[in-house]
């Protein structure tokens, strides 16, 4: 492993860079993870944001970034990445400012965009071999306009547009093996909730150069039903129940960095969330419970640290 | 026209008391309008809702600025002139707050030309912001209020409304609006339907003009940060996270780190501090703190225990001098 400086809890920084007063939801778990990125990043970002909830961190005349800050369509965030890396490098070339002044491109979208509209432009992004930082904060829903299923849903959860007695019939897409098949220099799963694995992946991404790509699950009060002092709970259990492996592409192979050692029943990380309600209440759902349990079994089958 | 508002918090169901309200006044033949207001989703911000009810056709549109009925359904929002409840209030005004204070306590403390009431409930509860059905309550309250919605119009309102939340919560929440609609039953009929506004007595607002500055003046741009932290967030709170400092472990990369919003700093010593001016209240502190040194207070609980010491502090000078 290479070296990091982020080796106990206590390493990690005490100075909250992100401002106060944005219009999140309270307890919003996206907001918890770009709070403790952008602590690790520093203020030398220019950060472009695809439409979605965070879209309103930055509504004139408040923003809680020190730096510069750029909306974009759903579908086109790495495109505007592209254009503001380049017009960075050309100040760079003509000296206009030094590589002091230098910015990191971080785009930040939610996953509406990241796992559907914006993937096109992600794909090309990666292609062209880009050098920027990805950041989606996925709370598995298009939660800034009520929370209509998206392709990070999971399979059984209730939306606003998947409220029938078995909830989403669909698949959480693998964004994250669809972004390291592309072959970029970085890719990771991080939640806010595990702060230390957080810092020491983006300790890492802000180091390398290229396309590098972070996947943040946000547990979302509003969207996935549950009151917001549990945000940290229910991530944590997301982790110890094995439904969000904790893992990065790096070198063209993928580690896990978190293994659960004894991985905990999903139904304790399901039975927090009103959109799994209809799971337990009015009766059980045996086979959908065990289906789910299955996925996860499958997926854990034959990893470790090796 | 029944001009007819509701104010409340993200997630207190106020938009709902303004469906139901509606859908029961069109049961009962009228012409009804309703929506609610607020921008992106989130709960603990203040929003309102407001209904439109004529036996005519309704040609107005836009916020009710002149409202016939005011329901609040958190005290706490009285105070907050972002939250717009005293906006329009007159004579003719009905306003129904949701508090433990008396109504004379509010008249004077407002100083508003309507009548002031408070929403009445079968036993009095700790926090009335977290009082359960809070939505069905208003929307019961305000049908007797109006004096003309009859209970089985109400019933229906709500079982169109919230069917889709099953068998079980419907009878909940017809058991709640039954229960408000009894409880105001000295108060039916108080509100009184508001004239027609001609468009032609319409009176324009006070603009300020304001001349075309030059680009470079009046381009929206931003060259300074953090300009988020002029926004308090503190208002959307309902409990308020309390730290015993005698238990406290300065252990902060638990609270202040997860902390969303950043609103947890640590001092010099390593001791957390909570910002009150932006904390929302989501209470993950208290709910992750190792030793259990975060309390959830409620917001008028400590509001309440600030204003006396604060009067205890001034007394005790008093004495002095």
């Amino acid at each position: 492993m290479t070296e990091t400086a982020f080796r106990r809890m206590k390493d990690l920084p005490s100075t909250r860079l992100l401002g106060t007063g944005t219009p999140m939801c309270a307890g919003c778990g996206g907001l918890l993870a770009l709070h403790e990125i952008y602590d690790i990043l520093g203020e030398k970002t220019v950060f472009i944001n695809a439409a979605g909830c965070m879209t309103l961190l930055s509504v004139y005349p408040f923003t809680p970034f020190r730096g510069s800050w750029l909306y974009t369509s759903m579908a086109s965030a790495p495109a505007g990445a592209q254009g503001v890396r380049d017009a960075l490098d050309i100040l760079l070339e003509q000296k206009r400012i030094s590589a002091d002044e230098d910015l990191q491109t971080v785009v930040l979208t939610g996953d509406g965009s990241a796992y559907g509209m914006g993937l096109s432009a992600t794909s090309g992004a990666i292609d062209r071999n880009l050098d920027f930082l990805y950041i989606c904060y996925d709370n598995e829903g298009y939660g800034n306009t009520g929370q209509q299923f998206s392709e990070a849903t999971p399979h059984a959860a209730k939306t606003s547009t998947s409220s029938g007695p078995r909830g989403f019939p669909g698949f959480k897409k693998d964004l994250f093996d669809i972004w390291a098949a592309n072959r970029p220099a970085y890719v990771a799963t991080v939640i806010g909730t595990e702060p230390l694995d957080l810092a020491r992946k983006i300790e890492k991404a802000k180091n390398m150069k290229g396309p590098r790509l972070i996947i943040a699950l946000a547990p979302c009060p509003t969207g996935w039903d549950y009151d917001p002092k549990e945000t940290v709970e229910i991530g944590k259990l997301a982790v110890k129940t094995g439904v969000w492996p904790l893992k990065e592409y790096i070198d063209g192979k993928v580690v896990h960095t978190k293994i659960p050692r004894q991985r905990k029943p999903v139904e304790e990380y399901l039975q927090k969330q009103g959109r799994f309600a209809h799971l337990f209440k009015p009766e059980r759902n045996e086979k959908l419970l065990a289906e789910i349990q299955q996925r996860i079994d499958v997926y854990w089958e034959g990893i470790s640290n090796e | 026209m029944y001009r007819i508002r509701f104010h409340g918090r993200g997630g207190q169901g106020m938009k709902t008391a303004s469906r139901i309200l509606s859908n029961a006044f069109f049961l009962g033949g009228y012409e009804v309008q309703d929506a609610p207001r607020y921008g992106a989703e989130r709960r603990g911000a203040p929003i309102f809702a407001y209904v439109r009810a004529a036996k005519q056709p309704i040609n107005e549109r836009g916020i009710i600025n002149r409202p016939d009925l005011v329901i609040v359904a958190d005290d706490s929002l009285v105070a907050i002139p972002a939250a717009g409840v005293l906006q329009g209030i007159g004579p003719q005004t009905v306003l129904m707050i949701n508090s433990h204070e008396a109504a004379r306590t509010w008249e004077e403390r407002l100083n508003v030309p309507g009548q002031v009431l408070i929403l009445p409930v079968t036993e009095e509860v700790e926090d009335r912001a977290e009082l359960p059905f809070l939505g069905t309550t208003c929307a019961g309250a305000a049908a007797r209020l109006i004096g003309i919605i009859p209970l089985e119009h109400l019933q229906q309102a709500i079982r169109d409304e919230l069917a889709h939340l099953g068998t079980e919560i419907v009878e909940k929440n017809l058991q709640q609006a039954a229960e408000a609609y009894e409880l105001a039953a000295e108060y039916a009929g108080k509100v009184i339907e508001g004239t027609e506004i001609s468009a032609q007595d319409y009176a324009k607002p006070e603009w300020i003009d304001m001349p075309f500055e030059v680009a470079s003046i009046s381009a929206p741009t931003i060259h300074t940060g953090l300009t988020s932290e002029l926004a308090a967030t503190g208002t959307w709170r309902t409990m308020r996270p309390v730290i015993d400092y005698q238990l406290c472990n300065r252990c902060w990369w638990v609270c202040s780190e997860f902390c969303p919003d950043g609103a947890i700093t640590v001092d010099d010593e390593g001791y957390p501090q909570i910002d009150l001016d932006q904390c929302k209240g989501c209470m993950i502190c208290v709910a992750q703190c190792p030793p259990h040194a975060i309390e959830a207070v409620a917001e008028s609980v400590a509001q309440l225990a600030e204003a006396t010491e604060a009067t205890e502090a001034t007394e005790a000078v008093g004495d002095k001098s």
